[in-house]
């Protein structure tokens, strides 16, 4: 019982980071039906500037955090941007330009970083909690509490706020916004600001969990997606279960399988897909061409 | 038709050229510049620069660098200078053998790394069809079974490794209730196999025998079943980066027990992502065991921190071993290439950081490591 349950609070504890990374990629899907394939490595250089400004800056965990976010959403500015003339065009030119995105942003943060990466000690330095005997990271308390923010900001700010409102009418029908005088290029920027900013929450975020690399992206991205398409591909809510539900199933994989736990998560993963495509919450908000 | 029948031809004709061709060109035949004349000598450094493992190879290009620089410094070899170069495999076994075929048609005579066991036996088929020798920062058993005429290892194999370290727990500490966790890449499983070998040959069986891949994160699951068991000793068979997540998970689980392990183990990387409180009292089976151990270090270390402003470890003491090796192997034998050099490699002796170098036919050439634990942060050499 004692493995079960310690087995869930682990998977729990990274299923919410898979959760952040799978919001963005809902979000960013859900007003713009494009799939950012760069998300993961903008996951990466988040938790490079977070642990950047947390260790040598010697800021405070949270200010870091925020300034990380900031300054990634700057970086999800210049993407949208430099991609925007192929909106709506050529959407498979836009998707392929957001993997070559991806590649750039890992080659640079190992020119500026080095390819070797750094540890980093977790902000909260109290014990693990002992419950009933069950340990529970305080710092993974922290890591839950603040994924539970971030989702309820975003749904308060998509259905509450005029500006989330008009995202989702570009979402929609992107000429019968631009009809009613929303700018759809700022509206996708804004997304995709969004997005980049909940990516790098993710990145500075796990940077206690685990290991802050240059390659750290390319298994959280993978997952973070996963974790999305279960939960039904721009659902807000199913990011966050398929999330949540990605991490459990690979703890249980790795306690039972051992060896084989990519390989089992995967094709659970596969074979609920297969029976129901669109995903848990399965939605289709999106009409693109 | 005519046209019909023409236009056949034609493209029957080409393709026959093409294959012929093909068939004529000797594989990787281009042995221009450094084949025993002048110019200069090229080896190439394949290692991982990017990717988890890339602390690997960034610490394996300094020690190389830093032997040929001493070597280019005084004069290179017959009077011709070394040329470096180097290649990033991203600890990729099929990006390594496309480096391997590269290597060979641009003309290197020799290759240093990789220090990623499984890339190395990937590459060693077609080094060894080049006959290119390559001297390696792998430890894996799997190296030996390859059993190429033209690999070598510039340190001891996982066998000495874990052999060396279950007899200092088993034997002189008295510790039998033993727990693994290793993971299942080339060197987790070589470390996993070595050590159940050196522990069933003291009839030691283990209380728990964990495997997690590769790019686990968590390891909640492994651990409390570990945990359970009540292990007086865990051992780790994984890299630096995965080890230092499962013993710094291994302590916020409650887990009080003592670690043990062998090359990772004495690393700064592992020491930084675990945490310098988790790993005390981690027992260490290194040759290399720390910058002060002998004068030789003591210069080595000074060297390289003057070179690169870092402190030395193992990986760069193996890599400069390994590079040193191979530079006196080319002055004795005159700058040779392909068989002529890998025998002069293997005749070559040499009193290294790790130890005295006498290589047999499956290429290892050291045979016994040094036992240390870390205590306040630093790698501490236990009494024999």
């Amino acid at each position: 019982m004692q493995v079960f349950l310690q087995t869930i609070i682990g998977g729990v504890s990274l299923g919410a980071i898979y959760a952040l990374v799978a919001l963005g990629f809902s979000l960013v899907y859900r007003t713009m039906g494009l799939v950012n394939f760069a998300h993961g490595n903008v996951v990466m250089v988040g938790a490079y500037l977070a642990s950047t400004f947390y260790l040598s800056v010697r800021l405070p965990f949270g200010l870091a955090m925020l300034i990380a976010i900031v300054v990634t959403g700057l970086v999800g500015v210049v993407i949208e941007r430099v991609l925007r003339p192929l909106e709506h065009k050529d959407f498979d030119l836009m998707l392929i330009g957001t993997i070559g995105f991806g590649v750039v942003l890992e080659a640079v943060a190992v020119l500026i970083w080095g390819a070797t990466g750094r540890a980093v000690r977790s902000p909260v330095p109290a014990r693990p909690l002992d419950i009933f005997g069950v340990r529970v990271r305080t710092y993974d308390l922290l890591v839950l509490a603040v994924a539970a923010l971030a989702t309820v900001g975003l749904v308060l700010f998509l259905q509450r706020t005029k500006r989330g409102a008009a995202m989702q009418a570009v979402a929609m029908d992107h000429e019968a916004a631009t009809a009613l005088g929303i700018h759809v290029g700022r509206s996708n920027a804004m997304a995709f600001v969004i997005g980049a900013g909940l990516a790098a929450l993710a990145g500075g975020l796990v940077g206690p969990l685990l290991y802050v690399s240059p390659s750290m992206g390319g298994t959280l991205g993978i997952k973070g997606f996963a974790g999305a398409v279960l939960g039904g591909f721009g659902s807000i809510p199913g990011a966050i279960v398929g999330g949540i539900a990605i991490g459990v199933l690979d703890s249980f994989a790795a306690g039972h399988f051992q060896g084989y736990s990519e390989l089992v998560t995967f094709v659970v993963f596969t074979v609920i897909i297969m029976v129901r495509p669109t995903g848990v919450f399965g939605e289709r908000t999106v009409n693109r061409a | 038709m005519i046209r019909r029948r023409r236009y056949l031809a034609a493209v029957t004709c080409t393709a026959a050229a093409a294959v012929v061709a093909a068939a004529c060109s000797a594989p990787g035949s281009d042995k221009s510049s450094s084949a025993g004349g002048s110019g200069p000598i090229k080896i190439a450094v394949v290692d991982a620069q990017s990717g988890q493992l890339s602390s690997l190879g960034a610490w394996e290009l300094k020690g190389a660098r830093l032997a040929v620089g001493e070597w280019n410094k005084a004069g290179g070899i017959n009077g011709r200078q070394i040329q470096l170069d180097v290649f990033d495999d991203q600890g990729d076994p099929t990006v390594g053998t496309t480096l391997a075929r590269k290597i060979d048609s641009e003309g290197y005579v020799a290759m240093i790394g990789t220090a990623e066991s499984a890339v190395t036996i990937a590459m060693a088929p077609t080094l060894r069809q080049a006959e290119i020798p390559n001297i390696t920062s792998g430890q894996s058993p799997g190296l030996v079974a390859v059993n190429s005429p033209f690999l070598f290892l510039n340190g001891p194999t996982s066998t000495t490794y874990d052999e060396t370290l279950a007899k200092y727990i088993v034997d002189k500490k008295g510790i039998k209730n033993i727990a693994l966790i290793t993971n299942n890449g080339s060197f987790g499983k070589g470390e996993h196999d070595a050590f159940s070998k050196a522990l069933a040959s003291r009839s030691v069986t283990p209380v728990a025998d964990q495997v997690v891949t590769s790019d686990q994160k968590d390891f909640s699951a492994a651990l409390t079943t570990i945990r359970q068991k009540r292990p007086q000793l865990i051992f780790l068979g994984a890299e630096e980066v995965e080890s230092g997540l499962i013993v710094k998970q291994a302590r916020d689980l409650g887990i009080t027990a003592p670690f043990a392990g062998a090359a990772p183990q004495g690393t700064p990387v592992f020491l930084d992502t675990a945490g310098a409180a988790n790993v005390e009292g981690t027992i260490v089976s290194s040759p290399y065991l720390g910058n002060d151990a002998s004068d030789a270090a003591r210069k080595f270390a000074a060297a390289y921190k003057a070179a690169y402003g870092q402190d030395a470890e193992l990986h760069g003491a193996k890599a400069y071993d390994g590079t040193q090796i191979l530079l006196t192997a080319l002055k004795t034998s005159n700058a040779a290439t392909g068989k002529a050099l890998a025998d002069a490699i293997r005749s070559t002796k040499y009193t290294g950081l790790l130890g005295n170098f006498a290589y047999d036919d499956t290429g290892v050439g050291v045979f016994a490591t040094a036992i240390g634990t870390i205590t306040g942060g630093k790698l501490v050499a236990e009494s024999a």
